[in-house]
């Protein structure tokens, strides 16, 4: 069966009456590939493609921005969030951003996942919501569980995104080429109101932020030592694994300069980028 | 809705022409386009959006056809390699620069470049090199060094212009 | 007006457009994989083996016959034949008897009236192993008791060369510099996954699936499958790039098996790209050490050189790789005292075969790498290093072959003056973290399969009734161009347009043979025979138009559709006239030709032979990167490539060689790898064999030298392999020059240079 909701009632309503096997489909730049890899089977198809109020982007009077789950990378990349709108561009081709969404890729929980590494810089909150209920909002970081597994349930969708407003930020990734790259390892910062976000893709079981790092930088001002104080108390903190695409002392090493440059470049813009 | 509940019946224009077909509900765009509808000019090399062969427009956007469920585009218009020359058989300013640039060498990769560079050519018509490079970095062309291909869109870019 | 009353084209030298391009630009043409569903009844899939070495104790197909739409599971025992190939040696079974020796080798064939059954069927076909210990590295492969994965031992071959004295000569000598290389193993990724069709009418068995040699593939098809010469015909369709990786067989043999099972069928077979990278030969991983003395001005004197080249699980061309490996080892260099011994080695990794290069590439990024490291050893520049040692003409290079042509120093003098003369735009002051260096590369190729091979290219040129020629070759067309080679040759020859020039390739019921598209022999072989047919023909032409127009057939010349007096062109007779009256005169109004020049054995215990190759090619890259010396990161700024091709037949599509083989040695520097564990390929796709995009290439600044080939056809030799050989030291020395610190593995993945640089310490960077 295949299913393409016009709304997100509909949507809401056939992800909780067509069960667990019914696979929710947007962009599918991760569900396809598993369907040619014959890795998967699709019986019962739910299409949230057509969703009109995923699609939306609101700012708020308060600057804060509540972005739709089915907002593509495309449109990330127009969004006045230098994080965002760098890794959105990173990812794939201009045909995989026209597709890919940001829901998507935050569902995926990849620790490659460059959309949810810049998000979770942002300090965002991710709405989960299900028919005939109140939807419920969380922080990013409570999101993920494991390795690939989120709060997430059976019935519900991910809904939207709410990022507040005023953060400058900034982003960096590191692969094996120039174009279509996926992640050796990715980082986001963001700084707001003096408080700072830290997060790294690929050094872990799923994106990563640290909470503790910045702790230690609110308030203070980015001088070179404290820089390197927290480009080294991150490295210390990640606990990357080795693979096919890079060793875990490399990403390690690599957590501690993209930090450093990232905090750097955070330091010496004046201005703001929102 | 369709009788067999793995089965469903899209409908579509493909290149200008309505399409009506019953399909597998997994169907992607790019088996649709090449096994239901014989329009092999679209081709699959990767089926990880890793190549770009597959590039077709759905309403007017790129998209890579091996990553689209075919049901995806129920409603939609659909353009393909197939659907640049005119029904006269008049070839299209990029197919046009390609041939006189040797931008096709072994081929397999030209029709989806020719779609990521007519989607290019019509959202941007002012933009310099790195855009249009950016707007190419998703098709992988093993033969040319893409040198051939550069020259190309941008002749038919600076024609479009004029 | 197809060229009716058009003026005669010069068509050699001439960038005309594509004969196939329209097709291509349109979409109409039509590759392997697209020739079914529509015109498949049956679908083939291969079952293959999921261990990396092991027995094969049973094969029970029983569930897979008994799934829906599955017609037939077939094993060895229904092969007919040898049921071995193999291009040099026969050594790879169609399906696995008793034993498999890698992870994709070949146990069953299963066909099904859907590629959904097909597909069933086979993932229900039950294979018991009894494991055996995976070699999975050539030390594993050499240590004392390694169990043997072909009889005989591990090694499978050796080749050496032996001039003067080495030992005396390390041993006088003012530096001696020593390394070991280590380069990858790479995969061709053509993006025209293999697919195709094979058809047994009773009487025929007709394949249509692309290879590099058809002949060659009739001929192993034949006798693998018992069947004889003249019932088996290979047509290749469009073709989608090749590399190399279409020369050992793969699905023409499946399709041929399947379609003598079910007579009157059309059996359909496509791999994916997994299984495209899990059965497909690769290229050969080498290891290299190579010391290399010179005396105090810096005149080279002694080359010692130590290959063990990973050979995978069976010979494919292994034999002929190690050869151009031995004879390449020290390039272009004037060397007096040379050891070379390279050593073939079984793993039971892919098969290693043919890939652009062959060989020659491996070996060149050790010799230019020692050249940058003796050109430091001696505190000399590098390119006077160079230009001191370089062949010239009347020099010898190393296999004692004696050039009379030798355009090292040209090529090498065309990519700096472009350098110089073209600046661009790199004085910004670079933040702390990034280098900017510059490397050259000076590469020598020599051309075809050489070492007394009976290489040999055939072709016939054919008048039509309507006026029209056609020009029939077995070369494959993979998109190198050959189409556009052949016709502008013989159009050339026949004073004619490109449009009233056909042309059709490799089939083997229609065309002669005219040996593999590789070993960038194509232009050179061929080229000659069309000409020579072409010539053939336009004699028999004149002869016949003489005699209708009453003047002496050397005062004829052919022009466009017509055969006109030379000196009064109103005198003519159209060239359907001359056909005909050509045929009532006993002419078949064709022209043969036959090109097959002699090149002389290397002897076996020294690698000299007067004439290994029938003629040398130079090249020479200059490549400027910009390294971050913290992350590892590499981009390649720019990239010039100097090739001598004797002449070019078609600029145009010259130019695209240059640029692609360029592209491709960008990739093998900076990011291609097959990576392996125990056997089993790791990153068999798209997502994780990561090949260079648009961005990761820059402009590449293409030059063509051309210096008249006597041998070649107009003066035209090649270009096929050199710039892919000559790509990659380039890119190398670049990144030696802006970081000074050498590479010694491939390829240079951020994380690679990033331990380089951290291994060498920081106080060995270049500031």
């Amino acid at each position: 069966m295949f299913v393409q909701p016009p709304n997100l009632a509909e949507a809401l309503r056939m992800r909780g009456e067509l069960g667990p096997d019914a696979v929710v489909v947007n962009g599918g730049t991760d569900v396809v590939v598993l369907l040619n890899r014959r890795q998967l089977r699709l019986k019962t198809i739910i299409d949230i493609s057509r969703v009109a109020e995923l699609q939306q982007i609101e700012k708020q009077s308060d600057g804060t921005l509540i972005i739709g789950a089915g907002v593509t990378y495309a449109r990330l990349a127009e969004l006045p969030l230098r994080a965002f709108r760098e890794a959105a561009l990173s990812v794939g081709g201009p045909s995989i951003r026209n597709m890919g969404t940001i829901g998507g890729n935050i569902v995926s929980a990849s620790p490659a996942a460059d959309g949810a590494v810049a998000a979770l810089s942002l300090d965002a909150e991710v709405e989960l919501s299900r028919a005939h209920c109140e939807p419920r909002w969380m922080p990013l970081t409570d999101f993920f569980v494991s390795y690939r597994k989120t709060k997430l349930q059976e019935d519900e969708l991910l809904t939207r995104l709410r990022i507040s407003g005023g953060s400058t930020s900034r982003w960096y990734k590191i692969g094996k080429r120039r174009a279509v790259n996926i992640s050796v390892i990715c980082g986001a910062v963001s700084r707001r109101e003096g408080q700072y976000g830290i997060a790294l893709g690929c050094v872990g079981p799923m994106p990563v932020a640290f909470p503790s790092v910045s702790q230690m930088l609110a308030g203070r001002d980015l001088v070179p030592e404290l820089i390197s104080e927290a480009a080294d108390a991150v490295a210390r903190e990640v606990n990357p694994i080795s693979d096919h695409r890079a060793s875990a002392d490399y990403r390690r090493g690599m957590s501690r300069v993209v930090v450093k440059r990232l905090l750097t470049e955070l330091s010496s813009e004046m201005a703001e980028d929102l | 809705m369709s009788a067999d509940a793995n089965k469903m019946l899209i409908k579509c224009k493909v290149n200008g022409q309505s399409v009506s077909c019953e399909i597998p509900v997994e169907c992607t765009l790019l088996t649709f386009l090449r096994e239901y509808l014989s329009l092999t000019g679209t081709k699959g090399a990767c089926l990880e959006g890793e190549c770009g062969s597959c590039t077709v427009l759905v309403n007017g956007k790129q998209v890579n056809s091996c990553l689209m469920l075919a049901g995806q585009v129920q409603g939609c218009e659909v353009l393909t390699v197939e659907g640049l020359a005119d029904s006269d058989g008049r070839l299209d300013v990029l197919q046009e620069r390609f041939l006189d640039a040797g931008a096709a060498q072994c081929g397999y990769c030209t029709p989806g470049l020719l779609m990521s560079a007519r989607a290019f050519l019509k959202d941007n018509p002012k933009a310099g090199r790195e855009e249009l490079l950016t707007a190419l970095e998703g098709n992988i062309c093993r033969c040319t060094g893409y040198a051939s291909i550069v020259e190309a869109v941008e002749k038919a870019l600076a024609e479009v212009r004029t | 007006m197809t060229g009716d009353t058009q003026q005669a084209d010069f068509l050699v030298g001439r960038s005309c457009r594509r004969v196939d391009g329209v097709e291509k630009v349109t979409g109409d043409i039509r590759y392997g994989a697209d020739l079914f569903p529509a015109q498949a009844d049956l679908h083939a899939r291969v079952v293959r083996s999921e261990h990396a070495h092991a027995d094969i104790v049973g094969i029970d197909a029983s569930e897979a016959l008994n799934v829906k739409g599955v017609c037939g599971v077939y094993t060895h025992a229904d092969i007919r034949g040898t049921n071995l190939h193999g291009l040099i040696r026969r050594d790879h079974r169609v399906l696995c008897d008793s034993r498999v020796r890698y992870r994709g080798d070949a146990i069953a064939l299963v066909v099904g009236e859907s590629e959904e059954a097909a597909e069933r069927g086979r993932d229900l076909v039950h294979v018991k192993y009894s494991p055996l210990d995976v070699i999975a590295t050539m030390d594993e492969a050499m240590a004392d008791g390694a169990v043997e994965i072909h009889p005989g031992g591990n090694v499978m071959g050796d080749k050496r060369i032996r001039k003067g004295d080495v030992e005396k000569a390390l041993a006088e000598a003012h530096v001696v510099v020593s390394d070991t290389f280590n380069t990858q193993t790479v995969d061709h990724a053509f993006l025209d996954l293999e697919a195709g069709t094979g058809h047994w009418d009773g009487q025929t068995l007709t394949l249509r699936a692309a290879g590099q040699w058809v002949h060659e593939e009739r001929r192993l098809i034949a006798l693998a499958l018992g069947m004889p010469l003249e019932q088996v015909r290979v047509i290749q369709p469009p073709t989608g790039g090749a590399f190399g990786g279409r020369e050992d067989i793969s699905i023409q043999i499946y399709l041929g098996l399947a379609a003598l099972q079910h007579p009157g069928k059309t059996v359909g077979l496509r791999y994916s790209r997994e299984e495209s990278m899990r059965a497909r030969h690769k290229r050969h991983a080498l290891r290299i050490n190579f010391t290399l003395a010179a005396d105090k001005e810096g005149t080279l004197t002694a080359a010692r050189v130590i290959v063990h080249s990973d050979e995978g699980a069976y010979a494919s061309t292994g034999i002929a790789v190690m050869r151009k490996a031995s004879s390449h080892a020290t390039g272009p260099y004037k060397i007096p005292n040379v050891d070379v011994d390279v050593y073939g080695v079984h793993t039971n990794n892919n098969p290693t075969g043919a890939m652009r290069g062959f060989g020659a590439a491996q070996m060149a990024i050790s010799y230019e790498g020692m050249m940058d490291r003796l050109a430091d050893a001696l505190e000399m520049d590098r390119m006077e290093l160079r230009l001191r040692n370089l062949v010239r003409p009347g020099d010898q290079v190393t296999t004692g072959q004696r050039l009379n042509d030798a355009t090292a120093v040209e090529c090498l003098e065309a990519v700096l003056n472009r350098y110089r003369d073209y600046p661009q735009a790199t004085s910004e002051t670079l933040p702390p973290n990034l280098r900017r260096g510059c490397g050259v590369s000076v590469i020598c190729f020599g051309l075809g399969y050489g070492d007394g091979f009976p290489d040999a290219s055939r072709a016939r040129v054919h008048l039509e009734p309507d006026g029209t020629f056609t020009v029939y070759t077995g070369g494959v067309e993979m998109g190198q161009g050959l189409l556009n080679t052949m016709s502008q040759i013989a159009g050339h020859e026949l004073g004619q347009p490109l449009e009233r020039m056909k042309i059709i390739a490799a089939d083997t019921m229609l065309t002669d043979e005219s040996g593999s598209s590789s070993a960038t022999r194509q232009t050179y072989f061929t080229g000659n025979a069309v000409r020579t047919a072409a010539s053939e023909l336009n004699e028999k032409i004149k002869d016949v138009a003489g005699e209708q127009l009453e003047v002496h057939p050397h005062e004829i010349t052919v022009r466009a559709a017509w055969a006109v007096e030379t000196n009064k062109p109103e005198n003519r007779v159209s060239l359907s006239d001359v056909y005909d009256h050509g045929l009532k005169r006993g002419y078949d109004m064709i022209g043969r030709g036959i090109f097959k020049p002699r090149t002389i054995p290397e002897i076996s215990d020294s690698g000299q032979s007067p004439r290994a190759f029938i003629t040398y090619l130079f090249g020479a890259h200059l490549s400027q990167v910009l390294v971050d010396i913290e992350t590892g990161e590499i981009r390649v700024e720019r990239h010039i490539a100097a090739h001598d091709v004797g002449k070019a037949v078609n600029p145009q599509s010259v130019e695209g060689q240059i640029c692609g083989g360029v592209a491709q040695g960008i990739g093998m520097a900076l990011m291609e790898e097959v990576v392996y564990d125990k056997g089993r390929i790791t990153n068999p796709s798209f997502t994780d064999y990561i090949i260079p995009t648009i961005k990761d290439v820059p402009t590449i600044e293409p030059i063509i030298v051309e210096r008249d080939d006597p041998g070649g056809p107009f003066g035209a030799h090649g270009v096929g392999e050199p710039p892919l050989i000559g790509a990659v030291p380039a890119v190398l020395s670049a990144i030696y020059d802006a970081t000074g610190v050498p590479v010694d593995r491939l390829p240079v993945t951020p994380e690679r240079m990033w331990r380089l640089l951290n291994e060498a310490g920081a106080g060995s960077i270049r500031e």
